[in-house]
């Protein structure tokens, strides 16, 4: 049966969730505090990246913070999402043209997306359609759908994209070509949902961000859909598919995610230099992700130097909680 | 598999050294140093990037092979002498571009399609026109040479643009002087354009999209061979 207090609140009702402290943070007395407290080292992975003072970011529809970050738990799961400016936009004064959002209703639904660099306002794209690719599964669920139709969701997304386009534009509709040019944006979404069973999850994608199951005992990441280009070709691949553009046959995936794994999703600006999770990257994030850190500390970790990889990073990451899976195992202690 | 080291874009200048450039060494001279100094002062770009500098006449001689030019001393310079083989020019790309993106393979990065920024002054000297048609053919096609790279030409002086037109991969890939240019301010305009169009890409590619962007050069200067054909 599960129990939706935590056990550190030894069953009082109506007390919040607190989560533990993070174990990372030393606990200081006022008088520790002005002499230890130092700034969080940038995490360098290889040879760093030049350090540069960032330049205003160009609008793009609306202000588009250089970091943001977040998380919270539900009865079932722990989220935690953080998407960073990469530095090469940083230096150029473009503004972080990833998105990411998360809400939970009655599922949690989840959508990361990554603004092609070619378009003018991608940025105002990517936002656009994590919120109509949420907004329409929110809405087939509350209508009574078992599960989200993901066409249909994606098909919003891109509805919204000529819709704005439209706009921005003054025209009364706006072409393919023309929503491209200004928006055109990857998208991966999908729900977490608690069954009897345990954590199932649905996920689509249009474009090159990616998702994987983090198992961190291994530190193996598993990806879900399949690689950005084919790993017997000589080169990367220089297609870009994104939305408004929908794919004759969406990339759809459904699984139970187990204890002692973690879903991820993330933009191509985290799985490039993730590669297969078998550098120190992946090293990096298998250690780190084996408790679900403060929203603060994954932007921080997110945000690491490694020479060549500049793009903007965005990773959003699902925990089971003990009682969805039905195990103490694998499970961030005190939860 | 190994790590992921980064995502490189193999870039090559291949430059005429025919004895008919040489009133315009300085000029070619100087292009290459505005390049190196230009991809210093751009770290990030720089670091995504591996340059190699071939010169070409009877044959090919390597004035920079394929490096981080980061860490080079000084640009290369390049040296006048015989006639105008694209032959020897595309049948060493034929060979060197496959075995530098293997390289680079091996050593944990991955690879954009390489791109090559070829120079000449004029038409080849080679016997016949299959003599370099043949080995620019293979070069470019995909399924022969999987790492075939894009070509930009730009013909200065007396080159054809018909022949400029058959040597870039595509037809905004190539541009000869306008009639009556001045020789050398076309040298110099090309390594703009070549400047240009690699910091371009570079910022491309950091923001994900791993398209060539290819800087028109400056009009007055220069013109698209398709519109001169």
């Amino acid at each position: 049966m599960w129990n939706p207090l935590p056990p550190w609140l030894g069953g009082r009702k109506g007390t919040h969730p607190v989560a533990p402290a993070d174990p990372a943070c030393p606990q200081l007395d006022e008088a520790d505090i002005a002499l230890t407290l130092q700034p969080w080292s940038t995490v360098v992975i290889d040879r760093p990246s030049p350090e540069v003072e960032p330049s205003p970011p160009a609008p793009e529809g609306a202000y588009h913070s250089d970091v943001e970050c977040g998380g919270w738990s539900t009865p079932y799961v722990t989220l935690r999402v953080a998407s960073v400016r990469g530095l090469s936009h940083r230096y150029y004064g473009k503004p972080r043209q990833d998105a990411a959002q998360a809400m939970a209703g009655d599922a949690v639904v989840l959508a990361v997306a990554d603004g092609v660099s070619g378009a003018e306002s991608s940025a105002w794209g990517a936002r656009r359609v994590c919120e109509a690719a949420i907004g329409d599964a929110l809405r087939q669920l509350r209508a009574g759908e078992a599960a989200v139709d993901w066409p249909t969701a994606t098909s919003a997304a891109a509805a919204i994209l000529h819709q704005d386009a439209a706009m921005w534009l003054g025209t009364g509709e706006a072409d393919q070509a023309q929503t491209e040019r200004l928006f055109a944006t990857t998208l991966v979404a999908g729900t977490v949902r608690h069954t009897g069973e345990g954590i199932s999850v649905s996920l689509c994608r249009v474009g090159d961000s990616g998702a994987w199951i983090l198992t961190p005992a291994t530190g193996h990441f598993q990806p879900v859909f399949g690689p950005k280009s084919d790993p017997g070709n000589a080169l990367v691949d220089g297609t870009v598919r994104a939305l408004p553009r929908l794919p004759q046959t969406l990339e759809q995936a459904a699984f139970s995610l187990g204890p002692g794994e973690v879903l991820l999703l993330g933009t191509d600006g985290f799985g490039d230099p993730l590669g297969e999770g078998d550098g120190p990257v992946g090293a990096l994030f298998a250690k780190q992700l084996a408790t679900p850190p403060t929203p603060l500390w994954l932007a921080h970790l997110l945000d690491f130097s490694r020479e060549t990889f500049d793009d903007d990073r965005t990773l959003l990451a699902v925990w089971p909680r003990a009682a969805a899976v039905g195990t103490e195992e694998g499970v961030h202690s005190g939860r | 598999m190994p790590d992921v080291r980064g995502i490189l874009l193999p870039a090559y200048v291949v430059a005429d050294e025919s004895g008919s450039m040489s009133a315009c060494y300085q000029e070619l001279t100087d292009g290459l140093t505005s390049l190196f100094e230009t991809l210093r002062g751009e770290p990030m770009i720089a670091a995504k990037l591996r340059l190699a500098v071939l010169g070409f006449s009877d044959d090919v001689e390597v004035r920079l092979p394929l490096s981080d030019v980061r860490y080079e001393e000084r640009p290369p310079t390049l040296s006048i002498r015989g006639a105008t083989s694209y032959a020897a020019a595309f049948s060493d790309l034929l060979g060197r571009i496959p075995v530098d993106v293997a390289m680079l393979k091996a050593d944990g990065y991955k690879v954009h399609r390489p791109v090559v920024f070829f120079l000449s002054d004029g038409q080849p000297t080679d016997r016949r026109d299959r003599d370099w048609q043949d080995p620019r053919s293979r070069l470019v096609d995909r399924d022969h040479t999987p790492a075939a790279p894009n070509i930009v030409a730009i013909g200065a002086g007396g080159a054809d643009a018909q022949t400029i037109l058959a040597v870039a991969t595509r037809p905004e890939f190539g541009f000869v002087a306008v009639p009556g240019a001045d020789l050398g301010r076309a040298i110099s305009e090309f390594f703009q354009m070549l400047t240009a169009s690699l910091v371009a890409t570079g910022q491309a590619m950091a923001s994900g999209n791993p398209e060539i962007v290819v800087r028109k050069p400056d009009p007055e200067h220069f013109r698209l061979a398709i519109d001169v054909v």
